[in-house]
């Protein structure tokens, strides 16, 4: 196994081929770009992306508002940025809580095995009986359309992937020598877990993630499309196409610069996430 | 393998039942009452309202209501619609039934087909400008978000171009769009999957060997590297029908389809349950039944999954 | 079961292939769109609006419309009150065929109120107009299947008898249905069989994909010119627009979202059809749940701090009229000379420093709450008051059902909404939305003259009294600033060019039995 035995020699093998990877550099950028965006916010812009101006409705993209103005005369740039922060902070919300949740339970349930094994397993199970996204929308209807719903929702639905993940990893792991001469030695389960299970699945879990994110972001744009995820007057990229669409053949400015800012966004996780993906699965090196 | 055919049928019944538990449960919670719904403008008056509670047994414990639930399911009727006053959700949904399933297995038979062709290409090429092209195809595909790819095919090929009909179901040029929408994400997800395990198998050693002993290349893709490309495929077939069917309920709106997708979104927002319901619940059937039929096609290949009684 | 399934697959390809190949014959038939399936198909459940659009070309009342929206007879061809104003003595026209063959008379209208009134039938919009007829309590409670306030005097007069005067009798909108129809087809007649007197008779409902009417041969208004009619059900507004550009609908009454599109774009030239929609937009301000909403002042203020012209062309795309009052013109009753309130920011200011709330001070937060369609609509409304007045708004959007029951059980404090007219007179808006007993009186404001107004104009039979009284009434209302008026909303529909004979009046379309379609 590359990753865990020799930590520095990793680390600088790993940016020299990050840099050769076409795929990981790009999407890289495209990443740091939303990211940016994101960060800084509609300040960035210029424009107050809640200001209601209703004379100014739909009006094209001009010297005025650099994309063109919504329904209530909203500028749509600085609506775009901020509907960045939106997918992003779900993005991350998710990620960070179905990491945690799924590694804890998947490690729990490789180690323990037994009656906890089975209970975790056949959960993960049930979850994965329920296609993705009527899952999510089911329990978005369940909540009450909202941005925690969303973030609960997704969260739902994620999770088991990475317990089963992290599960057959350390099933794996655990039958390697180093852990019995751990246990030989009396230590503590939780640094076992710790030290020498964690930097081995960290690779594989990334991997998931950034594929994952890709996901999140299209989930919740397509709840907020239906009108059951994010609500207004928070921007969201979903809701600005579905609002654009219903005035696509008149003005297409707002549908169009929204669906570019999410396919973009999505073009550029995908990237990031094939490209790792190329980088750290170590049956991959060969290439 | 009928032993492990068994085994896993039995333990799907048991996945359905805790799914009606579950589906029962998450939709006493939703927001908003069906009765007044019902009503609408009419809310006004008290004994209409007591009545129509009474009629679809909504003043009955819970308990109660399950049993009755679980009695619908056996008699075939489902319960009865909410919007739809008096009318079985089965009568509701029965136009749908046919319509849902067949679009979704034509696309993911015509997403594998078109896929595996377009990722063996790309493997093949690997590294050459066609890879790259194709590779920023398909990442483009899986990002396009559904809605807005339907939108602008119905601009250029319906309205634009007057090639195609705008919605609506009947004439097979109908299918033409929805299913181009619906077909692109899942084709470009597998042709990348077909890509990056054609081009593990093709360094593996056999390869070699086969190409050492100067059999053709158009054979040693075909007959060798592709059967074990198929098998790891196989497996993540399940999942790409999953998005599939979610992406239905999107396609289905859009192209006004009288499908089950479309019927999901519009009883939610109309607060009616029962068929609500009802169509998560066939849809994870449905969802669970082709599962299995990739799990049994990959234990028929690989004895392995038979013998230890399941993968992970 | 699943053959039934099977057989309406097939069968509907079948026949729209047969359609396809027939052409020019099967041209005939008008296809039009409504945004879901109706709610019901019969004539006695019948409560919301998509199946009105249905129905209204299937069974017919006493009276109907024309294309400017005056009351015309259709079943009953005049009428008397009677002296003591309690009741009414009407004539019902000859030579009526309903869609079975057979005549209709008297009977068949009594037969309609029973049913409409005996509780197992769950009786909808139109039950509620029979209230005041003498016995109608009775058949209500399940004591008797008989109305004893109405006699068949003989096939073609009908007398019928009120506890209390109701003067706007006649023009309640009815569907009269077939009296042998259950005897001969059941109780679930409807799903198979029509049983109305209008210009078509109910063919199918496929249900997701259309509902189909065939022309009525002996209608006694003449045979429709076209074969049938189509309303093909598409929930998406700007789906059913995509799908009338392509040609395959010849007629679609537009959804909120599409309006602008077929406002803005050239191709629609010449196909346009509009007409003001007989809705009352209002403003609620209930005073038992916000405070500052008892002070007259604050409510004025309220109404001078939204720009009715900015709404009509930023939100609405020129496709609306100003409203002041709260009775719309081309309803009977409506006083043209009301006064115009005026967009006053300033003054607006003024008044809310007179109250006691300088620039906002002191005035506690509130929330608008509405429904996804009136988003914008609300998000402009609460900008502007907090902008203008410094009121703390925050706009909830809420599903529908829920929305509706909170404001009828007077729950939400502040909101805009609309009142659609049920029938063709002033007394509809002001009595359902203002009276204090009413239960659709969603502001819940009250004033005792304004009630009395109410009640005396509901016994004044004289026209011109009566309009008297109804802008007495307005006055009252508006003088405090009760609520205040927004906009009138247009509607907006497009036909093909050729298409000629729909008429769309501001409560929707006509029946389209004037309908042709050339080829």
């Amino acid at each position: 196994m590359a990753g865990g035995a020799v930590p520095g020699a990793g680390r600088s093998d790993f940016l020299l081929r990050f840099r050769r990877s076409r795929n990981a550099v790009i999407g890289a950028a495209i990443v740091a770009l939303v990211l940016l965006m994101a960060l800084l916010g509609p300040s960035l812009v210029g424009h107050d992306p809640a200001k209601v101006n209703v004379l100014d409705a739909w009006r094209g993209p001009g010297d005025k508002y650099l994309l063109g103005a919504d329904a209530l005369g909203r500028d749509v740039l600085a609506r775009i940025v901020s509907g960045a922060r939106v997918s992003l902070t779900v993005a991350v919300s998710v990620l960070a809580i179905t990491l945690t949740v799924g590694t804890v339970l998947g490690m729990i349930a490789a180690w323990f095995g037994g009656w906890i094994d089975a209970l975790i397993m056949r959960t993960v199970d049930i979850i994965f009986a329920f296609p993705e996204l009527i899952f999510a929308i089911l329990i978005a209807a369940m909540l009450g359309p909202g941005t925690s719903t969303v973030i609960i929702a997704l969260s739902l639905v994620w999770w088991p992937g990475i317990a089963r993940l992290t599960r057959s990893l350390v099933l794996s792991l655990r039958s390697e020598m180093f852990v019995d001469a751990a246990i030989a030695c009396g230590t503590p389960v939780h640094r076992i877990m710790r030290r020498h299970f964690l930097p081995n699945i960290v690779a594989p879990l990334i991997v998931r993630a950034s594929i994952g994110v890709g996901f999140i972001i299209m989930a919740e744009a397509t709840l907020s499309f239906l009108g059951i995820g994010v609500q207004e007057p928070t921007p969201t990229w979903g809701a600005m196409i579905r609002d654009g669409l219903t005035q696509l053949r008149t003005d297409p400015h707002l549908a169009l610069w929204s669906s570019l800012a999410l396919g973009v966004t999505m073009i550029g996780f995908n990237l990031l996430g094939d490209g790792l993906r190329d980088i750290l699965d170590p049956r991959m090196q060969e290439r | 393998m009928i032993g492990y055919a068994m085994r896993r049928l039995v333990g799907l019944v048991g996945v359905w039942f805790i799914a009606i538990v579950l589906t029962f449960v998450a939709v006493q919670f939703v927001p908003g009452d069906p009765i007044m719904a019902l009503l609408s403008d009419r809310s006004g008056d008290p004994v209409l309202e007591a009545r129509l509670r009474a009629d679809y047994g909504l003043d009955r414990p819970l308990p109660v209501q399950f049993l009755d639930y679980l009695g619908n399911i056996a008699n075939g009727s489902f319960g009865l619609s909410f919007r739809y006053a008096g009318t079985p959700v089965i009568e509701v949904i029965a136009g749908g039934l046919l319509i849902t399933p067949m679009l979704a297995l034509l696309a993911i038979t015509l997403a594998v087909g078109l896929g595996v062709l377009l990722g063996i290409v790309a493997a093949v090429r690997q590294n050459t400008w066609a890879d790259t092209a194709v590779i920023l195809g398909l990442v483009t595909g899986v990002s396009i978000p559904n809605f807005a790819l339907s939108a602008f095919l119905v601009w250029f090929l319906s309205i634009k171009a007057g090639l195609l009909p705008v919605a609506g179901w009947g004439r097979p040029e109908q299918l033409v769009l929805p299913l181009i929408v619906l077909v692109v994400p899942p084709t470009a997800y597998i042709a990348r999957l077909t890509r990056t395990y054609m081009l593990e198998v093709l360094n593996q050693d056999y390869i070699r060997t086969a190409r050492a002993k100067g059999l053709r290349e158009r054979l040693v893709i075909w007959r060798h590297a592709l059967r074990n490309t198929l098998v790891p495929l196989l497996t993540t077939v399940g999942i790409i029908f999953g998005g599939l069917l979610s992406g239905t309920f999107v396609v289905e709106t859009i192209f006004n389809i009288p499908g089950l997708g479309r019927l999901a979104i519009e009883s939610i927002f109309a607060r009616d349950y029962p068929v609500t319901m009802t169509i998560v619940l066939l849809f994870t059937v449905f969802y669970s039944l082709i599962n299995l039929a990739v799990d049994l096609a990959y234990a028929a290949l690989d004895p392995r999954i038979r013998l230890t009684g399941g993968a992970g | 079961m699943m053959l039934k399934t099977m057989r309406t697959l097939f069968g509907t390809s079948a026949l729209v292939a047969g359609l396809a190949l027939a052409g020019a014959a099967v041209a005939a038939e008008l296809r039009t769109n409504i945004p879901a399936d109706p709610g019901m198909i019969d004539p006695i459940t019948y409560s919301e609006l998509v199946a009105g659009d249905v129905l209204g070309n299937v069974y017919e009342g006493f009276i109907g419309l024309d294309a400017d929206g005056n009351v015309v007879p259709a079943l009953a061809t005049s009428w008397e009150a009677h002296d003591d104003n309690l009741g009414f003595t009407f004539h019902l026209r000859e030579g009526v065929k309903f869609h079975s063959g057979r005549d209709f008379t008297a009977a068949d209208v009594k037969y309609t109120f029973e049913q409409l009134l005996i509780p197992g039938n769950r009786g909808g919009l139109n039950a509620s107009y029979l209230d005041p007829i003498v016995g109608a309590q009775a058949v209500k409670d399940g004591t008797t299947e008989t109305l004893e306030g109405v006699t068949v005097v003989d096939d073609h007069t009908l007398d019928v008898r009120f506890t209390t005067p109701d003067v706007l009798f006649p023009i309640y909108p009815f569907y009269f249905m077939d009296s042998g129809i259950v005897e001969e087809h059941g109780p679930e007649w409807f799903n198979s069989v029509s049983a109305g007197t209008g210009p078509f008779r109910f063919e199918a409902w496929d249900r997701g994909q259309e509902v189909r009417l065939s022309a009525h041969e002996d209608y006694w208004g003449g045979a429709p010119e076209i074969d049938g009619v189509r309303f093909i059900i598409v929930p998406t507004g700007d789906t059913a627009v995509s799908m009338y550009e392509a040609g395959e609908l010849d007629l679609v009454y537009a959804a909120d979202t599409a309006i602008r599109r077929i406002l803005v774009d050239d191709q629609f030239e010449g196909q346009r059809i509009t007409a003001p929609a007989a809705q009352v937009q209002y403003i609620g301000m209930n005073s038992n749940l916000y405070e500052p909403f008892k002070d007259p002042r604050v409510r004025e203020a309220v109404c001078l701090s939204f720009d009715r012209q900015a709404m009509i062309e930023g939100l609405y795309d020129g496709a609306a009229f100003p409203l002041y009052g709260q009775i719309t013109p081309g309803v009977a009753g409506y006083n043209p000379d009301f006064p115009a309130i005026p967009y006053n920011p300033e003054r607006a200011r003024e008044l809310m420093a007179e109250a006691g709330y300088p620039g906002g001070e002191g005035l506690p937060p509130v929330k608008m709450q509405t429904t996804e369609p009136n988003r914008n609509l609300h998000l402009y409304l609460a900008s502007q008051f907090q902008e203008i007045l410094g009121m703390p708004v925050e706009v909830e959007i809420v599903e529908r059902g829920g929305h509706i029951r909170a404001m009828n059980a007077g729950e939400v404090p502040f909101f805009h909404w609309g009142w659609s007219a049920g029938y063709p007179d002033a007394l509809y808006f002001l009595s359902q939305m203002w009276y204090g007993p009413s239960p659709y009186n969603r502001g819940r404001w009250q004033n005792d003259e304004y009630d009395a107004l109410i009640e005396q104009a509901q016994q004044t039979p004289d026209e011109q009294e009566r309009y008297k009284l109804y802008h007495a009434a307005e006055n009252v209302l508006m003088g405090e600033f009760g609520t205040c008026g927004t906009t009138m909303r247009m509607q907006v529909a497009v036909k093909k060019p050729n298409v000629e004979g729909v008429a769309l009046t501001p409560f929707r379309f006509l029946p389209f039995a004037d309908v042709t379609i050339a080829e």
